[in-house]
């Protein structure tokens, strides 16, 4: 029997739908390459800001005892020092780059969508979630649905058919309420979720080990809640979810597509599996839909709320 | 073990080994294989990452510079603060299993060297160690090389020390007058390219430690990943075989800052 791993994501198709997250690799040309050629189906760029920024001082990334904690702080040339990388980025992948910014305002969202969305790239990702940066950018977007809306609505306005992707956190106490707002707004789907903020605290050094002491958790720690937040937008909303945290496995990749989602984001599986975390995840699928017979993914996908 | 969340380890011993360096003994193990590194975490500054050093079970150094900010810190700390360590990450540097090999280092490279000049020796090998600096002072652990039996081909800028010059030009000397199995090297890279170059004419097997910016160390961040490859130099390096050395388009040309973005050298040729 032959297994189809491929999805059409918001119209993209991809040969599986293992997404390299942002944040995770995608500093070059080059760094997404090497996750296209170690199998994933799409890759996501790190984040890009209307203006160059450095980051955080190290320490900005650590393991601790159940996952990743990281405060990189939106590290990135700007929009205007990336072109020509996206651009390059765009020229040698064979599979789909979704462009990924992140910035202060609905302007500066703007200003980006429009020149990101000339490179060639197939989606955007607008960040509105990123726990690590409230000193400089105030309050998620993702916590306040009307802003969410009004959000997407301007950079829909910017870039036509292009399609978008809002990028939710988990820790709005109503994600659904989030990602109606999105969807109403024309987002063509939803990334979910964010990194979840957390604090780990190295009690000889008697202080926050990230210099920017707080972090978004990442890893198998926040799987359950990302599940949930899939479970509830699936049920909340029409348009395709990419459900992202603590994916190491296969299973745990079915996990979500039985949930409702129709790709998963992988970045803290680079560390816990190796860089072919995706060929690791595809092999793993088809595995599980063989011996269970499953012919493609849409077979599987939601079918947990049906029981 | 590897460290991955960091390990708070007392400084057990300060050693003064010029006006601007200093080398920390830490309390604790690390079991590390030469190449490797750790990240050191300066508690309220940063964490950077520094080659690990050892000469006995149950402690551990790195050699720092003041340089910058952090480094200035961690240079007034005094024994029994304590410092964070994690790794050791990195790949590792491959030695022959018998005969005759070199050393290159220059600036701090000396301490990614030292433990495989230690291991070289232990193994029986002849290890020649072209040791180059500014001027006599910097001239890094020349007593501990004494003791290990290498050979060493000192020199320095100002002559203070060995020959007037670059250790690059003692080298090139030297391979015209005897062969080496395998050639080692870090330092600045502008050094590092000329020592591949002269090895690369000369069919000597080499490996090189390349650096560039880090932030995780663990490979996930992307920020060392090198150009065209996608390679992690603190996963894939950052010690690299001289003949996939040849991939790396980059080397020698530039590297990317702590944004992202890519800074040319001011020495690489255009292109």
């Amino acid at each position: 029997m032959s297994i189809d791993l491929s999805v059409t994501l918001a119209g993209i198709p991809l040969k599986n739908p293992t997404i390299l997250a942002s944040g995770i690799m995608g500093v070059s040309a080059s760094s997404l390459k090497f996750c296209e050629e170690n199998g994933a189906g799409a890759v996501t760029l790190k984040s890009i800001g209307p203006v160059e920024r450095s980051g955080h001082a190290n320490p900005t990334v650590i393991v601790w005892e159940k996952g990743i904690q990281n405060a990189v702080g939106l590290s990135n040339p700007g929009i205007d020092g990336s072109i020509e990388k996206i651009e390059k980025a765009v020229k040698v992948l064979k599979i789909p780059l979704i462009g990924s910014m992140f910035a202060d305002t609905i302007d500066n969202f703007k200003m980006i969508a429009l020149k990101m969305a000339e490179t060639g790239v197939a989606g955007i990702e607008v960040n509105l979630s990123c726990p690590n940066t409230e000193d400089d950018f105030g309050k998620m977007f993702a916590l306040d649905p009307k802003m969410t809306e009004d959000l997407i609505k301007a950079v829909k306005g910017e870039v036509g058919n292009l399609p978008i992707f809002a990028k939710l956190s988990g820790e709005h106490s109503d994600i659904t309420e989030v990602g109606k707002a999105a969807e109403a707004a024309g987002a063509d789907g939803i990334t979910a979720i964010n990194t979840m903020s957390g604090i780990v605290i190295d009690i000889h050094q008697k202080r926050p080990i990230l210099t920017n002491k707080v972090g978004g958790l990442s890893g198998p720690a926040i799987r359950p809640i990302s599940v949930r937040a899939v479970w509830n937008l699936y049920q909340a909303v029409k348009i395709p979810i990419i459900g992202t945290g603590g994916i190491n496995t296969g299973e745990d990749a079915i996990e979500y597509i039985m949930a409702g989602a129709s790709a998963v984001g992988i970045g803290s599986g680079v560390w816990y599996r190796g860089i072919d975390v995706f060929k690791k995840v595809t092999d793993e699928m088809k595995a599980f839909m063989e011996k269970n017979n499953y012919k493609n993914i849409e077979e599987m996908k939601g079918i947990a709320h049906e029981k | 073990m590897k460290n991955e969340k960091p390990l708070a380890l007392p400084i057990k011993e300060i050693i003064i080994e010029n006006e601007r360096v200093k080398t920390f003994v830490i309390e604790g193990e690390m079991e590390f294989k030469p190449g490797q590194f750790t990240m050191c975490w300066i508690p309220s500054f940063d964490e950077k990452p520094f080659g690990l050093v050892s000469r006995k079970e149950g402690e551990f150094m790195i050699t720092v510079a003041a340089v910058g900010t952090a480094t200035k810190a961690l240079h007034m700390m005094e024994v029994g603060d304590m410092l964070g360590f994690r790794g050791p990450f990195g790949s590792v540097f491959n030695l022959p299993k018998k005969g005759s090999i070199a050393l290159i280092a220059g600036g701090y490279g000396m301490a990614s060297l030292f433990n495989l000049a230690k291991e070289a020796r232990e193994k029986k090998l002849d290890v020649h160690v072209f040791l180059g600096a500014r001027n006599k002072n910097e001239l890094l652990y020349l007593d501990w090389m004494k003791e290990l039996g290498v050979e060493l081909h000192l020199s320095t800028d100002d002559g203070s020390a060995g020959f007037k010059g670059f250790n690059v030009q003692v080298f090139e000397k030297e391979v015209g007058k005897q062969s080496f199995d395998k050639a080692y090297t870090v330092g600045p890279e502008i050094m590092e390219m000329k020592i591949a170059q002269i090895c690369w004419q000369n069919n000597i097997p080499f490996e090189v430690s390349l650096e560039r910016y880090m932030k995780c160390g663990f490979g996930i961040c992307g920020q060392c990943c090198v150009d065209p490859v996608g390679w992690r130099m603190c996963v894939e390096g950052p010690v690299i075989d001289g003949e996939k050395l040849k991939q790396i388009t980059e080397f020698g040309k530039y590297h990317r800052t702590a944004s992202g973005r890519v800074e040319k050298y001011p020495w690489a040729k255009n292109g």
